[in-house]
């Protein structure tokens, strides 16, 4: 089965990748029987099945994922929260009694999981899943840089984790949540998450984070 | 007002602008070019100078346009008052309101709006100087922009206008050659699967002139696509996958 690319070469929309039309992954699409690239991004080959890993990009909901969003409207029968950028997700609660008892205002960032994406909008999980932030700093990153602030098994966020001291909460949205024993810890932790997210694609990043929260830190 | 009208073409076979009747202008691309914006991008055809925006997806204001399986495509073609001659008032035209509409509809045909139920996405062309040929550029740009947004889609759209002047069909009309020329012909395509997204025509043409005036369009929209697709790639050459 011929491919017509190299293993991470960055492709454009319309470009030919296969000629086997089942092999159309993520970020590709398929036209009598061949495969192309939809958008632009590394064109990577995973299992049977050919993928366009985007550059940029919007986070897009998935069953069981858990999402940071903040609360925009409280109604009779449950609460819509934001996202980030274009989604609201929506949490269904029947009992009117019960919406109040949770004591969820507008305004609150809540850490939910995803119980449904589709026609019928985002629907979140409702009762012990949902979790209120009582304080904390709430950062927005670019959801697809997601994977690289966590890093190979967890280790780009449990480094800087460990160096701040803080508490951080990923959102597979882009939204991550702060909490730290003092501003200082908070900033440095801020930074390096920004870092990570405009140097994602460079190497050695994980030293260059490490070094940069020790000089926040002792300064 | 009654100005005489120029010779378009000399003895020589060459056009007002000294070029060959099948010849592009200097054409100049660049993507990323809007901090703010998703994907922006910025095209020159000789004269005509277009930037062009992409914003979302985000969410659809007002609310109730949005659609619950897709997202709705907005655009906006608009003139800068500066961009021609005699100062154009502010707002939108007849014109330009017809030619959002037009450019709306070829961006639709090549863009997976479905991935984005709910959602908005907003494409602005702004006009910075127009010498004939402001659609076909603006229509080249926001397919840039859109890419450059990351924005799902089945092919970049490149276009070109065709044309009659002194009886004779020439590629990619400039304004003089627009104004008293005989037949004027936008064309856009999705070069990859060779469909037209968008045709208008304004004059007239013979039917064998209409079909020695497509292929002559297309042999400009290959030219532009490549143009294209080397703008993007250039952007984006010097990044590299993440390590995880």
């Amino acid at each position: 089965m011929p491919i017509y690319f190299s293993e991470h070469e960055v492709v454009l929309p319309g470009q030919l990748l296969s000629d086997n039309g089942k092999r159309s992954g993520e970020g590709t699409y398929s036209v009598e029987g061949k495969v192309y690239a939809a958008r632009i991004g590394f064109a990577t080959v995973k299992g049977d099945k050919i993928h366009v890993i985007p550059l940029k990009g919007v986070y897009k909901p998935m069953p069981g994922d858990r999402v940071i969003g903040v609360v925009s409207d409280v109604k009779p029968n449950g609460f819509e929260v934001n996202l980030g950028k274009h989604l609201t997700g929506i949490i269904r609660i029947p009992d009117k009694e019960q919406v109040q008892n949770m004591r969820l205002k507008v305004g609150d960032a809540v850490y939910v999981k995803v119980k449904s994406s589709g026609l019928g909008g985002v629907l979140l999980e409702r009762d012990e899943q949902i979790k209120k932030f009582e304080s904390g700093l709430l950062v927005q990153i670019n959801p697809i840089k997601i994977p690289r602030l966590i890093g190979r098994r967890g280790s780009m966020i449990l480094m800087v984790k460990k160096l701040t001291g803080c508490d951080i909460v990923i959102g597979k949205n882009g939204l991550i949540v702060i909490n730290g024993p003092s501003p200082k810890n908070e900033f440095a932790a801020m930074k390096a998450i920004q870092m990570i997210e405009e140097e994602a694609h460079t190497s050695g990043l994980t030293e260059r984070v490490e070094k940069m929260i020790r000089e926040i830190i002792s300064s | 007002m009654h100005s005489i009208r120029p010779r378009l073409i000399n003895e020589n076979g060459l056009r007002v602008d000294g070029r060959r009747p099948d010849e592009l202008r200097p054409i100049k691309m660049e993507v990323g070019v809007l901090e703010k914006s998703d994907g922006s991008a910025y095209v020159e055809f000789g004269g005509t100078k277009v930037f062009a925006a992409v914003f979302g997806p985000r969410e659809a204001h007002p609310k109730h346009l949005a659609l619950p399986d897709r997202a709705i495509l907005n655009c906006r073609y608009h003139m800068t008052s500066f961009s021609v001659e005699e100062r154009k008032p502010l707002g939108m035209t007849r014109r330009e309101i017809e030619l959002s509409k037009v450019i709306r509809e070829a961006l639709e045909t090549v863009a997976f709006l479905e991935e984005f139920p709910r959602a908005s996405i907003d494409v602005y062309i702004e006009v910075i100087q127009a010498d004939g040929g402001t659609r076909t550029a603006g229509l080249t740009a926001a397919s840039l922009a859109l890419a450059d947004a990351s924005i799902p889609m089945a092919d970049l759209i490149a276009a070109v206008a065709v044309g009659k002047v002194d009886g004779q069909l020439v590629l990619d009309l400039c304004d003089l050659e627009d104004k008293y020329g005989e037949a004027d012909m936008p064309v856009a395509m999705a070069p990859r699967f060779n469909s037209v997204v968008l045709l208008q025509l304004n004059g007239k043409f013979s039917p064998s002139e209409f079909k020695k005036g497509l292929t002559l369009a297309q042999k400009g929209i290959a030219e532009i696509y490549r143009l294209q697709q080397e703008t993007l790639k250039k952007k984006f050459s010097a990044s590299r996958p993440m390590e995880v």
